[in-house]
Protein backbone atom coordinates (compact mmCIF):
# COMPACT_ATOMS: atom_id res chain seq x y z
CA UNK A 1 0.00 0.00 0.00
CA UNK A 2 1.39 3.38 -0.97
CA UNK A 3 1.51 6.23 1.52
CA UNK A 4 -1.88 7.71 2.34
CA UNK A 5 -1.94 11.39 1.35
CA UNK A 6 -3.22 13.91 3.87
CA UNK A 7 -6.54 15.64 3.14
CA UNK A 8 -6.52 19.13 1.62
CA UNK A 9 -10.11 20.17 2.32
CA UNK A 10 -12.76 19.74 4.98
CA UNK A 11 -16.44 20.10 4.19
CA UNK A 12 -17.97 21.28 7.46
CA UNK A 13 -21.71 20.67 7.15
CA UNK A 14 -22.81 22.76 10.09
CA UNK A 15 -26.51 22.00 9.81
CA UNK A 16 -29.05 20.53 7.42
CA UNK A 17 -31.60 23.14 8.42
CA UNK A 18 -32.39 25.51 5.58
CA UNK A 19 -35.08 28.09 4.84
CA UNK A 20 -35.11 26.95 1.18
CA UNK A 21 -36.50 23.73 -0.26
CA UNK A 22 -34.58 23.18 -3.49
CA UNK A 23 -35.56 19.84 -5.06
CA UNK A 24 -32.01 19.37 -6.45
CA UNK A 25 -30.40 19.47 -2.99
CA UNK A 26 -27.80 16.79 -2.35
CA UNK A 27 -28.63 16.62 1.36
CA UNK A 28 -29.93 13.28 2.65
CA UNK A 29 -33.66 12.55 2.55
CA UNK A 30 -33.86 11.71 6.23
CA UNK A 31 -33.21 15.25 7.41
CA UNK A 32 -34.86 14.73 10.79
CA UNK A 33 -32.10 12.29 11.77
CA UNK A 34 -29.57 15.12 11.95
CA UNK A 35 -31.15 17.49 14.41
CA UNK A 36 -28.57 16.74 17.08
CA UNK A 37 -25.97 19.25 15.92
CA UNK A 38 -22.44 19.62 17.23
CA UNK A 39 -21.76 22.33 19.80
CA UNK A 40 -19.53 25.28 19.01
CA UNK A 41 -16.68 23.99 21.14
CA UNK A 42 -16.69 20.63 19.37
CA UNK A 43 -16.57 22.29 15.95
CA UNK A 44 -13.67 24.41 17.20
CA UNK A 45 -11.80 21.29 18.26
CA UNK A 46 -12.56 19.67 14.90
CA UNK A 47 -11.19 22.70 13.02
CA UNK A 48 -7.99 22.48 15.06
CA UNK A 49 -7.68 18.76 14.36
CA UNK A 50 -8.26 19.38 10.66
CA UNK A 51 -5.50 21.97 10.54
CA UNK A 52 -3.06 19.62 12.29
CA UNK A 53 -4.00 16.85 9.89
CA UNK A 54 -2.98 19.01 6.92
CA UNK A 55 -6.31 20.46 5.81
CA UNK A 56 -5.72 23.79 4.06
CA UNK A 57 -9.29 24.78 3.25
CA UNK A 58 -12.55 24.53 5.09
CA UNK A 59 -15.88 24.83 3.30
CA UNK A 60 -18.66 25.82 5.68
CA UNK A 61 -21.76 24.35 4.18
CA UNK A 62 -25.13 22.83 5.02
CA UNK A 63 -28.14 23.20 4.79
CA UNK A 64 -27.83 26.89 5.39
CA UNK A 65 -24.78 27.57 7.61
CA UNK A 66 -26.14 31.02 8.48
CA UNK A 67 -28.85 29.48 10.66
CA UNK A 68 -26.04 28.62 13.08
CA UNK A 69 -25.61 31.50 15.50
CA UNK A 70 -21.95 30.61 16.02
CA UNK A 71 -20.90 30.88 12.37
CA UNK A 72 -18.85 34.05 12.87
CA UNK A 73 -17.08 32.43 15.80
CA UNK A 74 -16.30 29.31 13.77
CA UNK A 75 -14.94 31.40 10.89
CA UNK A 76 -12.69 33.19 13.37
CA UNK A 77 -11.42 29.85 14.69
CA UNK A 78 -10.70 28.68 11.15
CA UNK A 79 -8.65 31.82 10.54
CA UNK A 80 -6.76 31.35 13.81
CA UNK A 81 -5.99 27.81 12.72
CA UNK A 82 -4.64 29.16 9.43
CA UNK A 83 -7.38 27.57 7.35
CA UNK A 84 -8.66 29.20 4.17
CA UNK A 85 -12.41 29.48 4.66
CA UNK A 86 -15.25 29.33 2.18
CA UNK A 87 -18.93 29.79 2.94
CA UNK A 88 -21.58 28.11 0.78
CA UNK A 89 -24.84 29.83 1.37
CA UNK A 90 -28.29 30.37 -0.07
CA UNK A 91 -27.75 33.95 1.11
CA UNK A 92 -31.33 34.73 2.09
CA UNK A 93 -30.06 35.29 5.65
CA UNK A 94 -26.88 37.09 4.57
CA UNK A 95 -27.62 40.60 5.83
CA UNK A 96 -24.99 43.32 5.30
CA UNK A 97 -24.29 43.25 9.04
CA UNK A 98 -23.72 39.49 9.07
CA UNK A 99 -21.51 39.62 5.99
CA UNK A 100 -19.47 42.41 7.52
CA UNK A 101 -18.96 40.36 10.69
CA UNK A 102 -17.89 37.37 8.63
CA UNK A 103 -15.43 39.54 6.69
CA UNK A 104 -13.89 40.84 9.90
CA UNK A 105 -13.67 37.32 11.29
CA UNK A 106 -11.53 36.35 8.31
CA UNK A 107 -13.86 34.61 5.89
CA UNK A 108 -11.95 34.28 2.61
CA UNK A 109 -14.61 33.55 0.01
CA UNK A 110 -18.35 33.32 -0.57
CA UNK A 111 -20.23 30.88 -2.71
CA UNK A 112 -23.83 31.93 -3.24
CA UNK A 113 -26.35 29.58 -4.77
CA UNK A 114 -28.77 30.93 -7.34
CA UNK A 115 -31.20 28.42 -8.82
CA UNK A 116 -32.24 30.62 -11.74
CA UNK A 117 -31.75 34.05 -13.33
CA UNK A 118 -35.51 34.47 -13.67
CA UNK A 119 -36.88 35.67 -10.39
CA UNK A 120 -40.18 33.75 -10.59
CA UNK A 121 -38.45 30.53 -11.66
CA UNK A 122 -35.90 31.00 -8.90
CA UNK A 123 -38.59 31.39 -6.26
CA UNK A 124 -40.47 28.38 -7.63
CA UNK A 125 -37.30 26.26 -7.41
CA UNK A 126 -36.44 27.32 -3.87
CA UNK A 127 -40.04 26.92 -2.70
CA UNK A 128 -39.86 30.41 -1.20
CA UNK A 129 -39.39 34.03 -2.13
CA UNK A 130 -35.60 34.30 -2.28
CA UNK A 131 -34.44 36.02 -5.48
CA UNK A 132 -34.54 39.56 -4.09
CA UNK A 133 -32.65 38.56 -0.95
CA UNK A 134 -30.00 36.79 -3.00
CA UNK A 135 -29.53 39.84 -5.23
CA UNK A 136 -29.22 42.09 -2.20
CA UNK A 137 -26.71 39.74 -0.57
CA UNK A 138 -24.51 39.70 -3.67
CA UNK A 139 -24.56 43.50 -3.76
CA UNK A 140 -23.65 43.71 -0.07
CA UNK A 141 -20.86 41.16 -0.49
CA UNK A 142 -19.54 43.16 -3.45
CA UNK A 143 -19.41 46.27 -1.25
CA UNK A 144 -17.30 44.34 1.24
CA UNK A 145 -14.93 43.23 -1.54
CA UNK A 146 -15.66 39.53 -0.95
CA UNK A 147 -14.67 37.20 -3.77
CA UNK A 148 -18.00 35.80 -4.93
CA UNK A 149 -18.76 32.61 -6.79
CA UNK A 150 -22.32 32.35 -8.02
CA UNK A 151 -23.33 28.71 -8.08
CA UNK A 152 -26.09 27.63 -10.43
CA UNK A 153 -27.15 24.00 -10.35
CA UNK A 154 -28.25 23.02 -13.85
CA UNK A 155 -31.17 20.80 -14.86
CA UNK A 156 -33.98 20.68 -17.38
CA UNK A 157 -35.85 23.65 -15.90
CA UNK A 158 -33.08 26.25 -16.19
CA UNK A 159 -30.69 24.99 -18.91
CA UNK A 160 -32.47 26.89 -21.66
CA UNK A 161 -31.86 30.15 -19.78
CA UNK A 162 -28.08 29.79 -19.67
CA UNK A 163 -27.45 32.92 -21.72
CA UNK A 164 -29.55 34.94 -19.27
CA UNK A 165 -27.83 33.30 -16.31
CA UNK A 166 -24.40 34.26 -17.64
CA UNK A 167 -25.57 37.80 -18.35
CA UNK A 168 -26.88 38.10 -14.80
CA UNK A 169 -23.51 36.95 -13.43
CA UNK A 170 -21.75 39.75 -15.32
CA UNK A 171 -24.42 42.30 -14.33
CA UNK A 172 -23.99 41.32 -10.69
CA UNK A 173 -20.20 41.56 -11.09
CA UNK A 174 -19.34 38.29 -9.44
CA UNK A 175 -15.83 36.85 -9.83
CA UNK A 176 -16.83 33.33 -10.79
CA UNK A 177 -19.83 31.53 -12.11
CA UNK A 178 -20.06 27.85 -11.36
CA UNK A 179 -22.44 26.08 -13.71
CA UNK A 180 -22.74 22.67 -12.19
CA UNK A 181 -25.06 20.04 -13.56
CA UNK A 182 -27.10 18.37 -10.85
CA UNK A 183 -25.40 15.46 -9.10
CA UNK A 184 -28.08 12.87 -8.60
CA UNK A 185 -27.83 12.00 -4.92
CA UNK A 186 -30.07 12.83 -1.96
CA UNK A 187 -33.12 14.90 -2.90
CA UNK A 188 -31.83 15.29 -6.43
CA UNK A 189 -31.88 11.51 -6.91
CA UNK A 190 -35.42 11.39 -5.68
CA UNK A 191 -36.34 14.06 -8.24
CA UNK A 192 -34.15 12.69 -11.00
CA UNK A 193 -36.96 11.95 -13.46
CA UNK A 194 -38.15 15.54 -13.09
CA UNK A 195 -34.69 17.14 -13.37
CA UNK A 196 -32.71 15.26 -16.01
CA UNK A 197 -32.26 17.39 -19.12
CA UNK A 198 -32.35 16.21 -22.72
CA UNK A 199 -29.15 15.67 -24.71
CA UNK A 200 -30.18 18.59 -26.93
CA UNK A 201 -30.31 20.92 -23.93
CA UNK A 202 -26.92 19.71 -22.71
CA UNK A 203 -25.29 20.24 -26.11
CA UNK A 204 -26.76 23.71 -26.59
CA UNK A 205 -25.55 24.61 -23.11
CA UNK A 206 -22.01 23.57 -23.97
CA UNK A 207 -22.06 25.86 -26.99
CA UNK A 208 -23.39 28.78 -24.97
CA UNK A 209 -20.66 28.30 -22.34
CA UNK A 210 -17.89 27.99 -24.95
CA UNK A 211 -18.91 31.29 -26.57
CA UNK A 212 -19.25 33.05 -23.20
CA UNK A 213 -15.86 31.82 -22.00
CA UNK A 214 -14.16 33.43 -24.99
CA UNK A 215 -16.13 36.65 -24.76
CA UNK A 216 -15.76 37.09 -21.01
CA UNK A 217 -12.16 35.93 -20.54
CA UNK A 218 -10.52 38.08 -17.89
CA UNK A 219 -13.87 39.41 -16.65
CA UNK A 220 -15.77 36.39 -15.44
CA UNK A 221 -14.38 32.95 -14.74
CA UNK A 222 -16.80 30.21 -15.71
CA UNK A 223 -16.50 26.76 -14.18
CA UNK A 224 -18.63 24.32 -16.09
CA UNK A 225 -19.21 21.01 -14.32
CA UNK A 226 -20.39 18.63 -17.01
CA UNK A 227 -23.33 16.29 -16.50
CA UNK A 228 -21.86 12.84 -15.91
CA UNK A 229 -25.04 11.15 -17.16
CA UNK A 230 -24.13 12.45 -20.63
CA UNK A 231 -20.41 11.54 -20.57
CA UNK A 232 -18.65 8.37 -21.67
CA UNK A 233 -16.68 8.00 -18.47
CA UNK A 234 -17.51 8.83 -14.85
CA UNK A 235 -16.26 11.84 -12.94
CA UNK A 236 -13.17 11.48 -10.76
CA UNK A 237 -15.36 11.59 -7.69
CA UNK A 238 -13.57 13.20 -4.69
CA UNK A 239 -10.31 12.89 -6.62
CA UNK A 240 -10.40 9.36 -5.21
CA UNK A 241 -12.02 8.13 -1.99
CA UNK A 242 -10.09 9.18 1.12
CA UNK A 243 -7.42 11.00 -0.86
CA UNK A 244 -8.20 14.71 -0.69
CA UNK A 245 -11.50 15.48 1.03
CA UNK A 246 -13.35 14.67 4.20
CA UNK A 247 -16.76 15.74 5.47
CA UNK A 248 -18.04 16.23 8.98
CA UNK A 249 -21.85 16.04 9.08
CA UNK A 250 -23.99 18.22 11.40
CA UNK A 251 -24.11 15.48 14.06
CA UNK A 252 -20.34 14.85 14.01
CA UNK A 253 -20.26 11.81 11.78
CA UNK A 254 -17.12 11.77 9.62
CA UNK A 255 -17.60 10.86 5.97
CA UNK A 256 -15.30 10.39 2.99
CA UNK A 257 -18.03 12.07 0.92
CA UNK A 258 -21.02 14.17 1.94
CA UNK A 259 -23.53 11.73 0.48
CA UNK A 260 -21.81 8.47 1.51
CA UNK A 261 -24.16 8.13 4.44
CA UNK A 262 -26.85 6.94 2.10
CA UNK A 263 -24.90 3.70 1.67
CA UNK A 264 -26.26 1.38 4.38
CA UNK A 265 -23.43 -1.14 3.99
CA UNK A 266 -20.97 1.38 5.47
CA UNK A 267 -20.52 2.42 9.09
CA UNK A 268 -19.03 5.75 10.02
CA UNK A 269 -16.97 7.02 12.95
CA UNK A 270 -17.79 10.27 14.75
CA UNK A 271 -15.70 13.14 16.08
CA UNK A 272 -16.82 12.14 19.57
CA UNK A 273 -14.98 8.81 19.39
CA UNK A 274 -11.70 9.58 17.66
CA UNK A 275 -9.57 12.40 16.31
CA UNK A 276 -9.79 13.31 12.64
CA UNK A 277 -6.22 12.06 12.23
CA UNK A 278 -7.10 8.59 13.61
CA UNK A 279 -10.21 8.47 11.46
CA UNK A 280 -8.48 9.57 8.26
CA UNK A 281 -5.67 7.04 8.50
CA UNK A 282 -7.35 4.11 10.28
CA UNK A 283 -11.14 4.08 10.01
CA UNK A 284 -12.20 1.08 7.88
CA UNK A 285 -14.68 3.20 5.93
CA UNK A 286 -11.90 5.50 4.73
CA UNK A 287 -9.81 2.49 3.70
CA UNK A 288 -12.68 0.73 1.99
CA UNK A 289 -12.48 2.40 -1.44
CA UNK A 290 -9.04 3.97 -1.13
CA UNK A 291 -6.66 3.32 -3.99
CA UNK A 292 -7.49 0.65 -6.58
CA UNK A 293 -7.36 -2.66 -4.69
CA UNK A 294 -11.12 -2.73 -3.99
CA UNK A 295 -12.07 -2.37 -7.65
CA UNK A 296 -14.08 -4.94 -9.56
CA UNK A 297 -13.69 -5.45 -13.29
CA UNK A 298 -13.88 -3.62 -15.63
CA UNK A 299 -12.18 -0.97 -13.42
CA UNK A 300 -9.44 -3.18 -12.01
CA UNK A 301 -7.64 -3.65 -15.31
CA UNK A 302 -8.76 -0.34 -16.87
CA UNK A 303 -6.10 2.13 -17.88
CA UNK A 304 -8.32 4.96 -16.60
CA UNK A 305 -8.55 3.53 -13.07
CA UNK A 306 -6.29 6.24 -11.62
CA UNK A 307 -7.99 8.98 -13.64
CA UNK A 308 -11.56 8.48 -12.50
CA UNK A 309 -11.13 5.99 -9.61
CA UNK A 310 -14.16 3.98 -10.71
CA UNK A 311 -16.42 7.05 -10.44
CA UNK A 312 -18.88 7.79 -7.66
CA UNK A 313 -19.53 5.18 -4.94
CA UNK A 314 -22.82 6.78 -3.93
CA UNK A 315 -24.07 6.76 -7.51
CA UNK A 316 -23.01 3.12 -7.90
CA UNK A 317 -24.97 2.23 -4.78
CA UNK A 318 -28.05 4.29 -5.64
CA UNK A 319 -28.35 2.73 -9.07
CA UNK A 320 -27.15 -0.85 -8.54
CA UNK A 321 -27.42 -1.45 -4.80
CA UNK A 322 -23.69 -2.26 -4.69
CA UNK A 323 -21.36 0.55 -3.57
CA UNK A 324 -18.33 -1.31 -5.00
CA UNK A 325 -19.76 -1.54 -8.50
CA UNK A 326 -18.33 0.42 -11.40
CA UNK A 327 -20.17 3.74 -11.70
CA UNK A 328 -23.01 3.01 -14.18
CA UNK A 329 -22.20 6.30 -15.95
CA UNK A 330 -19.16 4.54 -17.44
CA UNK A 331 -19.87 3.11 -20.89
CA UNK A 332 -17.83 0.05 -19.85
CA UNK A 333 -20.04 -0.65 -16.83
CA UNK A 334 -22.25 -3.76 -17.03
CA UNK A 335 -25.00 -1.55 -15.56
CA UNK A 336 -24.63 1.26 -18.10
CA UNK A 337 -28.11 0.59 -19.53
CA UNK A 338 -29.52 2.06 -16.30
CA UNK A 339 -28.43 5.51 -17.46
CA UNK A 340 -30.33 5.28 -20.73
CA UNK A 341 -33.30 3.88 -18.81
CA UNK A 342 -33.32 6.81 -16.39
CA UNK A 343 -33.24 9.27 -19.30
CA UNK A 344 -36.15 7.48 -20.99
CA UNK A 345 -38.12 7.64 -17.74
CA UNK A 346 -37.31 11.33 -17.40
CA UNK A 347 -38.59 12.03 -20.91
CA UNK A 348 -41.94 10.46 -19.95
CA UNK A 349 -42.23 11.88 -16.46
CA UNK A 350 -45.24 14.09 -15.71
CA UNK A 351 -44.68 14.17 -11.96
CA UNK A 352 -44.28 17.30 -9.87
CA UNK A 353 -40.99 18.18 -8.21
CA UNK A 354 -40.72 17.01 -4.61
CA UNK A 355 -39.52 19.87 -2.44
CA UNK A 356 -36.88 19.24 0.19
CA UNK A 357 -38.73 19.34 3.49
CA UNK A 358 -37.58 19.25 7.06
CA UNK A 359 -40.18 17.42 9.12
CA UNK A 360 -41.34 19.41 12.11
CA UNK A 361 -40.37 18.31 15.61
CA UNK A 362 -42.08 15.16 16.79
CA UNK B 1 -1.07 47.90 -24.45
CA UNK B 2 2.59 48.87 -24.81
CA UNK B 3 5.44 47.40 -22.88
CA UNK B 4 6.01 50.60 -20.97
CA UNK B 5 2.50 50.95 -19.66
CA UNK B 6 2.53 47.28 -18.68
CA UNK B 7 5.54 47.91 -16.49
CA UNK B 8 3.73 50.68 -14.68
CA UNK B 9 0.73 48.56 -13.78
CA UNK B 10 0.36 47.20 -10.31
CA UNK B 11 0.38 43.48 -9.70
CA UNK B 12 -1.91 42.17 -7.01
CA UNK B 13 -3.18 38.78 -5.97
CA UNK B 14 -6.78 38.53 -7.16
CA UNK B 15 -9.65 38.82 -4.70
CA UNK B 16 -9.77 35.77 -2.48
CA UNK B 17 -6.26 34.57 -3.32
CA UNK B 18 -3.99 34.11 -0.33
CA UNK B 19 -0.43 32.90 0.17
CA UNK B 20 0.05 30.32 2.93
CA UNK B 21 2.93 28.29 4.31
CA UNK B 22 1.74 24.74 4.98
CA UNK B 23 3.62 23.66 8.07
CA UNK B 24 2.36 20.07 7.93
CA UNK B 25 3.58 19.45 4.36
CA UNK B 26 6.35 22.07 4.55
CA UNK B 27 5.30 23.70 1.32
CA UNK B 28 4.29 27.09 -0.06
CA UNK B 29 0.70 27.36 -1.25
CA UNK B 30 -1.45 29.86 -3.05
CA UNK B 31 -5.03 29.34 -1.96
CA UNK B 32 -8.11 30.44 -3.86
CA UNK B 33 -11.83 29.65 -3.58
CA UNK B 34 -11.79 26.38 -5.52
CA UNK B 35 -8.43 24.96 -4.54
CA UNK B 36 -4.75 25.65 -4.23
CA UNK B 37 -1.51 25.82 -6.14
CA UNK B 38 1.72 24.48 -4.64
CA UNK B 39 4.58 26.93 -5.19
CA UNK B 40 8.34 26.46 -5.29
CA UNK B 41 10.70 28.88 -3.52
CA UNK B 42 10.87 31.31 -6.44
CA UNK B 43 7.11 31.23 -6.98
CA UNK B 44 6.52 31.83 -3.29
CA UNK B 45 8.89 34.80 -3.25
CA UNK B 46 7.11 36.34 -6.24
CA UNK B 47 3.60 35.67 -4.94
CA UNK B 48 4.39 37.32 -1.63
CA UNK B 49 5.43 40.49 -3.46
CA UNK B 50 2.21 40.75 -5.46
CA UNK B 51 0.88 43.46 -3.17
CA UNK B 52 0.43 46.37 -5.54
CA UNK B 53 4.02 46.80 -6.73
CA UNK B 54 4.88 46.90 -10.41
CA UNK B 55 6.45 43.93 -12.17
CA UNK B 56 9.69 45.93 -12.41
CA UNK B 57 9.77 46.50 -8.69
CA UNK B 58 9.29 42.78 -8.09
CA UNK B 59 12.14 42.03 -10.51
CA UNK B 60 14.47 44.51 -8.82
CA UNK B 61 13.61 43.19 -5.39
CA UNK B 62 14.28 39.58 -6.33
CA UNK B 63 17.36 40.15 -8.50
CA UNK B 64 19.39 40.39 -5.31
CA UNK B 65 17.90 37.30 -3.68
CA UNK B 66 18.33 35.00 -6.66
CA UNK B 67 21.75 35.01 -8.33
CA UNK B 68 20.31 33.09 -11.27
CA UNK B 69 20.22 35.42 -14.29
CA UNK B 70 17.00 33.76 -15.44
CA UNK B 71 14.93 35.31 -12.69
CA UNK B 72 13.64 38.24 -14.78
CA UNK B 73 12.18 35.92 -17.39
CA UNK B 74 10.87 33.58 -14.74
CA UNK B 75 8.97 36.38 -13.04
CA UNK B 76 7.30 37.47 -16.27
CA UNK B 77 6.30 33.94 -17.21
CA UNK B 78 5.10 33.05 -13.73
CA UNK B 79 2.94 36.17 -13.44
CA UNK B 80 1.48 35.56 -16.90
CA UNK B 81 0.53 32.02 -15.90
CA UNK B 82 -1.06 33.23 -12.65
CA UNK B 83 -2.97 35.92 -14.55
CA UNK B 84 -4.27 33.36 -17.00
CA UNK B 85 -5.66 31.34 -14.11
CA UNK B 86 -7.22 34.47 -12.64
CA UNK B 87 -4.96 34.39 -9.58
CA UNK B 88 -3.29 37.79 -10.05
CA UNK B 89 -4.64 40.96 -11.55
CA UNK B 90 -2.85 43.82 -13.21
CA UNK B 91 -4.37 47.11 -12.18
CA UNK B 92 -3.83 50.26 -14.20
CA UNK B 93 -5.28 52.44 -11.49
CA UNK B 94 -2.82 53.77 -8.96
Amino acid sequence: MTTIPRPMALLAELTYRCPLQCPFCSNPLELARYRDELHTSVWQRVLGEASELGVAQVHFSGGEPLVRRDLVELVRTARERDLYSNLSTGATMATPEKLSQLRSAGLDALQISLPDSDSAANDWLTGASSFKQKRAAVAAARELDFPITLNVVLHRHNLDRLTEIIRLATDWQVDRLELAHTQYTGWAFRNRARLLPTRGQVERAEEVVAVAELKLAGRLQILHVLPDYFQEYPKACLNGWGSTFLTVAPDGVVLPCQTAREIPQLSFPTVHDQSLEQIWFNAPVFQQFRGCDWMPEPCRSCERREQDFGGCRCQAFLMTGDPAATDPVCQLSPDHHLIAQSKAEAAQSQEELAYRVMPTAQ
Amino acid sequence: MTNDSQKATQVKLARGVRYRWDGVREQHQLLYPEGLLVLNETGAAIAQLCDGRSTDEIKRKLANSFSDGQIENDIGEFLARLAQRGLVRHDDDP
